[in-house]
C-alpha cells in the first residue's frame, strides 16, 4: 500500500501563556511538536505497514522552514519520505486554501513518485487552529470518499476498514480505496523511534516544494487570495469574575454551606 | 517489655501545652498512623498523635517525654516499605506533614534549606523553578524529605548522582532528651570531629528527629534522553549493564526488569507504552537508560555510542525516547511497577537487596532458581546500575501465616546470599521493624553491638522509635 | 455562489428514527435572531428518513419553512449522500447563510459542503452576531486550545456556513406549529455512497458517557491522583445522578477512559451544574465546560486557575470535602 499522511507542526498549545500586561499570547519558547493528531494518524499508517510489509509511508507538510524539524521525527517514528509545501505565496491561506495546496501538492508527489497513493491519513484537527475542516476539504478536492474520528484502520479486500468513534459507542466503517480517514486519539500510542530511524533520520534529504514546483496550482486560490474567511479580529478570553470561596471550621460544616448555596442556587 | 509509662490525663494535659491544638487521642486518631506501606509487619495504633509544626515544638514534646518515658515515634508521609515509622509499643507519634515550608535558597553556595515535611516531589518541582535539580529521586514522589534522610533515599538517579547522604549538607535534630542541636554546615568538605550528621543519614528516625534539613543542589541539566533497549533474555540483558561502566558511559538512571513485571504495570495503567515484540520475537526483559547533559547536540554522540554498544552486545533493538511526552510515559510506566503489583495481590512483602555491580547477573539466575520452592509468586526488578534490586514475594491465595513463614525463609536464603557476593541486605528502604532480625544475622555481634552502643548514647532512655534498626523489642 | 434569498438555514440532523437531534433545534434560538437580522426567513432543513416527528419539532420551535429530504438512504448519515443532498438544496434555493450543529456528523459534512461549494466554513463557533455595517455573519470561535478567541468573516463567499457545538445555546420556546413544509425530491443512488456500515459496536449500557446532555457532571482531574481515586468521584456523581467527566490529565495518565474527557480534545459541555474535584483549570479544560450554568471548583491549591472561573470554591483536600459533600447530600435527600 502507498499511505500518505499529512502532518503540520504547531507549538505545544498546552505550554502556551498568556502575557498579563499586554494580554497577548506569549508565543516565545513555546515548544514546536508535531500535531498529536497526525502522530496519531502516522501510528495508523505504521501499523497497516506491520502487517503489509511492503507498504510505502509518505509524510507532506505545509509551513515555514523550521517545519522541516517536525517532518524529521517523522521520519524517525515512521515515515519513508518526507516533503516540505513552503512558499511565502501560500502563507495567509484559511483552510480551503490550504487544502487546495495540499491536494495539488499531494497529485505532484505522486507525479515524483511514480505512484498513486491509496490513502491519505491526516489527523482530525490541529492543536493550533482546532477547525478540524482541512482533512474532509482534502477529500473533497481529491474527490475522495471520507471516513473522520477514526481509531484504527484495517486492510480489507475492498479497501479499508476504520473503527471510528460513533456517538454511543463505535463503529466499523468500509471505504473503497483511495480514501481520505482522519483520525482522533486511539487507546494506544505512537510508537518510539528507533535509535537507527532516528540517525537517519536526522541525515535525511527532505524534499522543498514552492509554488515554482507545484506548477499545477493556480495562486488565485491560495493564500489571502484564496481564502473565503478572514481573521475580522483576535482577542484574549475574559476571565470569568471570581466567585465565592467557602471555608468554615470544620469539613462537615463546608459541606452543608456548599450544599445550601448550591440547593439555593437551584442546581441541586 | 521495655520500661515505658502509660500516657496519663496529666501527661496529657502537659503535651497538649506543649503543642495546643495539635494533640490528637482517643478516636480521632487517624488509623493510618499505625503502619506505614508494609502492614504485613505488623500495626499498632499509637496512643496519642500530634501534628508538630516547628523544632521547638517538637522539643517541648520530646522533654515531656523524656522525663515521663513515653515512646515516640516519628511520622513524615508514612510511605516506609519496612514498618519503620509504626508505632510498636504505642505512644506519641510525631507527624511532620505541616512542617512542609521550603524555608530559603542559597543559590550561590547551590543550597536550599528546608522544614523536614516537604514532600521530594514538592522540592524537585520548585527546585526546578530556580533552575535546580535536586539529584536524588527515590521512587515514593510523595515521601517527606525527612523521611528521605531517615532512610538515605537512593531511586533511579543514584547510579549517576549517588543517594541522599551525598546531599545533606546540614540538619536541625531534636535529641531523645528534648534538647535541639544542629549538625553540618553548608561547606563542601570537612573534617572537624566524628561525622555526627552522617550517623543520622539513614537512622531510620532511631537517633533524633530531623526538623530541617540543607540540601545540596546541582545545575538542572538541559537536556535528558531515554533509551529502552528490549532483550530476548534477562541474562543478556543484565550483563550489559557493567559494560556502561567500563566504557565510561555516565547514565543519570538505569533500571531493568523483566516483562511480567511489566505487564502488571501497564494493566494498572490501563495503557500499553512498551513493545512486547521485536521484529516477530518475544521481548523478555528491558533495558532502560537515562543520559542528561547540557544540550541535545551533546547527547547525540553519546546516545549513539551507547546505542551501538547495547545492539551489539545482543539488544533486539533501541528505542529514543527524547520528548516529553515520551519520557513521561516510559517512567510513568517505570514508576507504578509496585502500585501494578499492590493491586494484583493481596499479600505482600518485599526486599531491597545491593550487590557489586557484576554480581546482579548470577544472583537474578540464584533468585530464579529458588523461588521454584515456595508457594507465592516472586517479582522483581532493579536499579540495575548500582545493583540494588527491588524483590516483591506476592500472593492472593495462601494463608497469612503460611506466607509470612515461607517469605521469612526465602529471604533469609536470599540475604544469605546477599552477603556472600559481598552484598548488603538494604540499598535503600532500611530496616525499620520488619528486617531486625535479618540485619543482626547480616552484620554479626560486633557491629551490631557498636550500632547499639551509638544508639544509647543519643537514647539513653531508649525511648525514640523503639524496635527498629538494631534494637529488637525485649521478648517477653 | 449567488444568493436569492436572505434567508438563515439550520440544519436539523435526524436520528435513524426520523426524530430530531437536540442541536439542530438548539440552533434555531440564534438562528431567529440571526435571521431577523438578515431581513429573512427562518428555514430548518431536515434530511433522514420517515422524518415528520422531527419536522414537527423544527416547526414548534420557530422555524418559519422546513425543507424535507426524506429518503430511504437518508437514515443514516453518509457523506456523499448528506453532502450531495445539501449542495442540491443550497444550490436551489441559495440562502444567505447556514448553521451545522457541530456533531461528529456535522464536523465532517460541514468541510466536505463548504469545499463543495467553493466557501467559507467557520466552525466550532461560540458566539454569533451580525456586522450591522456590512450585513456579514460575524464567527467567533477558539483557536490555540482556548486561549485565543477569532472573530471571523466570509465576505465575499455565499453561503457563509459556520458549525457550532451542541449545548452552547438552550433551545427555544416552544410555539405554534405553523411552519410551511416544502418536500424536495432527491435521491443519491446507492453507488455513490461510497462508505457501508459494516458494524456497529455500542459500548455496555453502563458505559455510555453522556457529558453533552448531562445536567450535572462531577469531573476529576490530577488532583484525584489515581485510579482509586475516581471512587469519590463516582459517589458524589451517583448521589447526584450526575455524569462523571474528567480531565486530560486524569484521562492521559489511564485513570479513567477518553470518554469521560472534557475539554478542547474532549467533549464540550454545558451543564447545569459542573463540580470539578482536583482539576487545575488548564485553558483546554476550560474551554469544554466554562459555558456551564454553574462551576463549583474544589483543589489544595488557591493560585488554581479553576478558581478563577468558579461560582463557588473550596480550597483543600477533595478527598475530605466531596464525601462530606456527599453525606450532606443523602442527608438532605433522605
Amino acid at each position: 500500500m502507498n499511505i500518505l499522511v499529512c502532518v503540520k507542526q504547531v507549538p505545544d498549545t498546552n505550554e502556551i501563556k498568556i502575557d498579563p500586561v499586554t494580554n497577548t499570547l506569549v508565543r516565545d519558547g513555546v515548544p514546536s511538536i508535531v500535531n498529536p493528531f497526525d502522530g496519531y494518524a502516522l501510528e495508523a499508517a505504521a501499523r497497516i505497514r506491520d502487517d503489509v510489509p511492503d507498504t510505502k509511508i509518505v509524510v507532506l507538510s505545509m509551513g515555514p522552514q523550521q517545519a522541516e524539524n517536525a517532518l524529521r521525527e517523522c521520519l524517525a517514528i515512521a515515515a519513508d519520505k518526507a516533503y516540505l509545501v513552503t512558499d511565502r505565496a501560500f502563507g495567509g491561506s484559511d483552510t480551503l486554501a490550504t487544502s487546495y495546496i495540499l491536494s495539488k501538492s499531494i497529485a505532484k508527489v505522486e507525479e515524483l513518485e511514480g505512484a498513486k497513493f491509496d490513502a491519505v491519513f491526516c489527523g482530525k484537527q490541529a492543536i493550533d487552529g482546532d477547525t478540524a475542516q482541512v482533512g474532509p476539504e482534502i477529500a473533497e478536492h481529491l474527490g475522495y470518499p471520507q471516513v473522520t474520528y477514526a481509531l484504527e484502520v484495517k486492510p480489507a479486500a475492498d479497501g479499508l476498514h476504520v473503527y471510528r468513534e460513533a456517538e454511543d459507542g463505535k463503529e466499523v466503517i468500509g471505504v473503497q480505496l483511495p480514501c481520505l480517514v482522519t483520525f482522533t486519539k486511539p487507546s494506544f500510542d505512537p510508537r518510539f523511534p528507533t535509535i537507527k530511524r532516528k540517525m537517519a533520520a536526522r541525515k535525511a534529504q527532505i524534499a522543498q516544494l514552492t509554488a515554482a514546483e507545484l506548477t499545477n496550482i493556480d495562486l488565485a486560490h491560495a493564500g489571502l487570495k484564496g481564502s473565503p474567511t478572514r481573521v475580522k479580529r483576535t482577542y484574549v478570553p475574559p476571565r470569568k469574575e471570581a466567585g465565592v470561596v467557602v471555608k468554615e471550621e470544620t469539613t462537615e460544616a463546608s459541606a452543608q454551606k456548599l450544599y445550601e448555596l448550591l440547593n439555593k442556587a437551584h442546581v441541586i | 517489655m521495655e520500661n515505658y509509662n502509660p500516657i496519663t490525663q496529666e501527661i496529657l494535659t502537659e503535651l497538649e501545652k506543649a503543642a495546643p491544638g495539635h494533640v490528637i487521642t482517643g478516636a480521632d486518631v487517624n488509623p493510618d498512623y499505625s503502619r506505614d506501606e508494609m502492614p504485613i509487619y505488623g500495626t499498632r495504633m499509637p496512643d496519642v498523635t500530634i501534628d508538630v509544626q516547628s523544632t521547638e515544638e517538637v522539643a517541648a514534646v520530646m522533654k515531656i517525654c523524656y522525663e515521663h518515658n513515653i515512646p515516640v515515634t516519628t511520622r513524615g508521609a508514612g510511605t516506609g516499605l519496612v514498618g519503620g515509622c509504626t508505632p510498636v509499643c504505642g505512644g506519641v507519634v510525631l507527624c511532620t506533614m505541616r512542617m512542609n515550608k521550603i524555608l530559603s535558597y542559597d543559590l550561590e553556595n547551590f543550597a536550599v534549606t528546608v522544614q523536614s515535611g516537604v514532600l521530594l516531589q514538592q522540592l524537585a518541582e520548585d527546585a526546578l523553578k530556580h533552575g535546580c535539580m535536586y539529584p536524588p529521586d527515590p521512587g515514593e514522589k510523595m515521601a517527606t524529605l525527612g523521611g528521605n534522610v531517615a532512610t538515605n533515599a537512593g531511586g533511579m538517579r543514584a547510579v549517576k548522582y549517588g543517594a541522599t547522604r551525598d546531599y545533606v549538607r546540614a540538619m536541625t535534630v531534636v535529641l531523645p532528651t528534648g534538647e535541639i542541636t544542629h549538625f553540618g554546615g553548608t561547606v563542601s568538605k570537612t573534617s572537624s570531629g566524628y561525622s555526627l550528621i552522617n550517623l543520622l543519614i539513614g537512622s531510620e528516625g532511631t537517633l533524633g528527629i530531623i526538623t530541617e534539613l540543607t540540601l545540596k543542589l546541582i545545575p538542572a541539566p538541559q537536556a535528558t534522553i531515554s533509551l529502552m533497549a528490549p532483550f530476548e533474555d534477562l541474562a543478556v540483558c543484565i550483563s550489559v549493564v557493567p559494560k556502561f561502566f567500563m566504557k565510561h558511559f555516565r547514565p543519570q538512571a538505569l533500571e531493568f526488569f523483566e516483562k511480567e513485571i511489566l505487564i502488571s504495570s501497564e494493566e494498572y495503567l490501563g495503557k500499553q507504552v512498551f513493545p512486547r515484540k521485536i521484529d516477530g520475537t518475544d521481548v523478555g526483559a528491558y533495558l532502560l537508560v537515562t543520559f542528561d547533559g547540557e544540550s541535545m547536540d551533546e547527547l547525540n554522540s553519546i546516545v549513539e555510542s551507547a546505542s551501538e554498544m547495547l545492539l551489539e552486545e545482543g539488544a533486539l533493538d533501541v528505542l529514543v525516547a527524547d520528548t516529553a511526552p515520551k519520557l513521561k510515559d516510559i517512567w510513568a510506566t517505570r514508576s507504578s511497577f509496585l502500585e501494578g503489583i499492590e493491586e494484583q495481590t493481596k499479600l505482600l512483602d518485599e526486599c531491597d537487596v545491593v550487590v557489586p555491580v557484576n554480581k546482579i547477573a548470577p544472583y537474578v539466575e540464584y533468585v530464579n532458581e529458588i523461588k521454584q520452592n515456595y508457594d507465592f509468586e516472586v517479582k522483581y526488578f532493579g536499579h540495575a546500575g548500582d545493583g540494588n534490586l527491588h524483590i516483591y514475594t506476592c500472593s492472593t491465595e495462601m494463608e497469612e501465616a503460611e506466607f509470612k513463614k515461607q517469605v521469612d525463609q526465602f529471604l533469609s536464603t536470599l540475604y544469605q546470599k546477599t552477603i556472600e557476593l559481598g552484598g548488603q541486605i538494604s540499598g535503600e528502604h532500611g530496616i525499620g521493624y520488619g528486617k531486625v532480625h535479618f540485619l543482626e544475622n547480616a552484620l554479626g555481634p560486633v557491629n551490631m553491638d557498636l550500632m547499639r552502643g551509638i544508639k544509647k548514647a543519643f537514647d539513653p532512655k531508649l525511648i525514640l522509635n523503639p524496635g527498629k534498626v538494631c534494637m529488637s523489642l525485649m521478648k517477653k | 455562489m449567488e444568493t436569492k434569498t436572505k434567508d438563515l438555514w439550520v440544519l436539523l440532523e435526524t436520528n435513524e428514527d426520523g426524530t430530531a437531534k437536540n442541536v439542530g433545534i438548539e440552533l434555531l434560538n440564534p438562528g431567529r435572531r440571526l435571521a431577523n437580522k438578515q431581513g429573512g426567513k427562518l428555514i430548518s432543513v431536515v434530511i433522514g428518513c420517515h422524518t415528520d416527528a422531527a419536522v414537527q419539532e423544527a416547526s414548534t420551535h420557530g422555524a418559519d419553512q422546513v425543507i424535507v429530504v426524506d429518503s430511504e438512504e437518508f437514515k443514516r448519515y453518509t457523506t456523499d449522500a448528506y453532502t450531495a443532498a445539501l449542495a442540491h438544496v443550497l444550490e436551489k434555493y441559495a440562502p444567505t447563510s447556514m448553521l451545522i450543529g457541530a456533531t461528529p456528523n456535522g464536523r465532517d459534512l460541514g468541510p466536505r459542503l463548504s469545499c463543495r461549494l467553493g466557501t467559507g466554513l467557520t466552525a466550532d463557533c461560540t458566539a454569533l452576531d451580525i456586522d450591522e455595517a456590512s450585513g456579514n455573519i460575524e464567527w467567533t470561535r477558539p483557536a490555540f486550545g482556548g486561549n485565543l478567541m477569532a472573530v471571523i468573516l466570509c465576505p465575499d463567499h455565499r453561503p457563509q456556513l459556520g458549525t457550532v457545538r451542541p449545548g452552547v445555546f438552550k433551545k427555544p420556546d416552544i410555539c405554534e406549529d405553523r411552519a410551511e413544509v416544502i418536500r424536495e425530491n432527491f435521491h443519491v443512488p446507492t453507488n455513490q455512497i461510497r462508505t457501508t456500515l459494516l458494524e456497529t459496536i455500542r459500548e455496555a449500557a453502563g458505559e455510555i458517557v453522556d457529558l453533552e446532555g448531562a445536567d450535572i457532571i462531577v469531573s476529576g482531574g490530577r488532583g484525584v491522583g489515581g485510579v482509586e481515586g475516581f471512587k469519590v468521584i463516582r459517589e458524589l456523581a451517583d448521589v447526584l445522578g450526575a455524569t462523571v467527566g474528567a480531565s486530560r490529565a486524569a484521562v492521559d495518565e489511564g485513570w479513567i477512559t477518553h470518554s469521560h474527557q472534557v475539554g478542547q480534545t474532549g467533549k464540550t459541555v454545558g451543564p447545569k451544574l459542573y463540580i470539578a474535584c482536583g482539576i487545575s483549570g488548564a485553558i483546554q479544560h476550560l474551554a469544554g465546560m466554562s459555558s456551564s450554568d454553574v462551576i463549583v471548583a474544589i483543589n489544595k491549591d488557591f493560585d488554581a486557575p479553576i478558581f478563577g472561573i468558579a461560582d463557588y470554591g473550596f480550597v483543600g483536600n477533595l478527598f475530605d470535602i466531596v464525601p462530606a459533600l456527599t453525606a450532606e447530600i443523602k442527608k438532605a435527600k433522605a
